[in-house]
């Protein structure tokens, strides 16, 4: 049978499922974005800041805000007064 | 899966496609040879083309690969099989090679991709990059890194959804997910081992809390803070994101140490953490940046200079060997270490801590040897049979060896090398035809 172009991952997925915790990682990054983007949304706010809110360890925070400053959904405002911390602000609304 | 079989023939095969790899294939390909060149990552470049700057003259190491990595790439005797690994190399006789290559599949047309990177966007799932050390994240349809070569993306398949977001979005129609796995037959006449090195895992140190403090970093995560696509919008902590200030350099983590298996000298590590303190002067002017040391090793030409200029820039050298490290409640860090001159104990406080990781041998190469074995040294590199008249020849005639396979070495020495043995093989190959 001939698999058509442009939809090969629906072949593929009928093949085999996806395993569970594929799926659970990207739900948490889904929610953990949401999070983030909503914070922001709010103001520029440090890594701290966000840690705080979110309830999040900061390492992470680092982690996945560095990602959506990656993928264009966040970029870098001004330090803050210590000259310690950036702040971070939302990008196009939050859509890249 | 389903498995292909082909059968091709070329002169060489060329394992590693790293700088000494890359070399000898361009090398052997401008005299006319057949060159096949199997790389186990998705982009050639090895680990140079992740660097920074090199030492000692700074220049940038991106601006040095790709120009290289490019002819590599567009060279008409040159085949290169990406995300391949040479898995049973058997001699039939002298010139007469057999290699199985398994490639495997990228669910990508890579002739076919244009590196827009709109699969990029449109993928919906984010994991740890491992071209940015664990970093930053990635997506699951992604182009390993701006420079690599081929620039074509990727579907990291065991992370993926298959939502098929990536193929709507592809305006080429490129990506394919019924790609398999395949397994090539390969007939040559000669072999060139260019498989490298591998960086020491500090999780090897538990003393020194890497991964727990999550200030420390390896110097090769760094090297990626300091690279122009660096995953941070500048130096940062990956504990908090704070701006450092006040950075050690922790030499000889992996290297010269018995206690954990490795008692030889890495030869890089003093160089690259002297260009990295360089560096991070400039990039954090206000930075004050520590360097804990057994030796300082400078033996190369230019290096003494390079570190007198880091001297006179305000470096910091202490000779002295840390102990332990430990993560203060703000997460800066303090060590514990033996001023060797002094010969006290002592301890500093740092907000970050660099671990100067060294090069381990990567051995796996010489399981694919099936039918004479590739011999190796007393420290798992490859071992040279004849290292002073004849450094790239192995215990196998006709099996020639490149680069940091061979024991650690800097860029230039691995260039050197990766030209010594495309010269050693070209005089096997015309052996044949004499």
């Amino acid at each position: 049978m001939e698999i058509e172009k442009g939809k090969t991952a629906k072949w593929l997925k009928e093949q085999r499922p996806v395993p569970k915790e594929v799926t659970g990682k990207l739900k948490e990054f889904t929610k953990i974005k949401k999070g983030i983007l909503n914070a922001l949304k709010e103001g520029d706010k440090t890594i701290p800041e966000l840690a705080k809110i979110l309830d999040m360890p900061q390492d992470e925070v680092v982690f996945q805000l560095m990602s959506l400053l990656k993928y264009g959904f966040v970029e870098t405002g001004e330090m803050d007064d210590m000259d310690e911390y950036f702040y971070y602000k939302i990008k196009n609304n939050g859509k890249n | 899966m389903q498995q292909e079989n082909r059968k091709l023939n070329f002169d060489v095969l060329v394992v590693g496609g790293g700088i000494a790899g890359g070399e000898s294939a361009l090398n052997l390909a401008n005299l006319g040879y057949k060159v096949l060149l199997v790389e186990k990552e998705l982009s050639i470049g090895g680990k140079m083309i992740l660097l920074s700057k090199v030492f000692p003259t700074l220049d940038c190491a991106a601006c040095i690969t790709t120009p290289k990595v490019s002819e590599i790439a567009r060279h008409p005797n040159i085949t290169i099989f990406t995300g391949a690994e040479a898995k049973n190399i058997t001699k039939k006789g002298e010139h007469q090679f057999e290699a199985v290559v398994l490639k495997k599949p990228r669910y990508v047309v890579v002739e076919d991709c244009t590196g827009c990177q709109l699969c990029e966007e449109a993928c919906p799932v984010s994991v740890t990059d491992e071209y940015q050390y664990g970093l930053a994240g990635r997506k699951a349809a992604f182009i390993p890194f701006s420079i690599a070569s081929p620039r074509a993306a990727a579907i990291d398949i065991e992370n993926c959804i298959l939502c098929g977001a990536c193929e709507r979005a592809c305006p080429t129609n490129c990506i394919d997910f019924t790609q398999t796995e395949e397994e090539v037959l390969v007939k040559i006449k000669s072999v060139v081992v260019a498989t490298g090195f591998n960086l020491f895992d500090p999780l090897k140190i538990p003393r020194y809390n890497y991964g727990k403090a999550k200030n420390i970093i390896t110097s090769m995560q760094m090297e990626r803070q300091l690279a122009p696509t660096r995953p941070y919008n500048t130096i940062l902590r990956p504990g908090d994101g704070k701006m450092p200030d006040n950075i050690a350099y922790v030499l000889c983590t992996g290297s010269r140490d018995k206690s954990i298996g490795n008692p030889i000298c890495s030869q890089i590590c003093c160089m690259y953490s002297i260009k990295q303190a360089q560096l991070l002067m400039g990039a954090l002017p206000m930075a004050d940046v520590t360097i804990y040391y057994l030796h300082i090793r400078a033996f190369g030409k230019g290096f003494n200079e390079f570190y007198a200029q880091a001297q006179d820039m305000g470096v910091e050298f202490v000779k002295g060997k840390v102990g332990k490290i430990t993560e203060k409640e703000n997460g800066n860090l303090m060590l514990r270490y033996e001023d060797i001159e002094a010969g006290v104990v002592k301890e500093a406080e740092h907000d970050m801590v660099v671990l100067s990781v060294g090069v381990l041998p990567n051995m796996e190469i010489s399981e694919s040897f099936k039918t004479e074995k590739l011999a190796l040294d007393p420290f798992n590199f490859v071992n040279q049979s004849d290292v002073l008249a004849s450094p790239a020849k192995t215990s196998i005639e006709g099996v020639f060896v490149a680069g940091t396979a061979s024991g650690p070495m800097d860029i230039p020495d691995s260039i050197l090398s990766g030209g010594a043995a495309s010269a050693e093989t070209t005089s096997y190959l015309r052996r044949a035809s004499l």
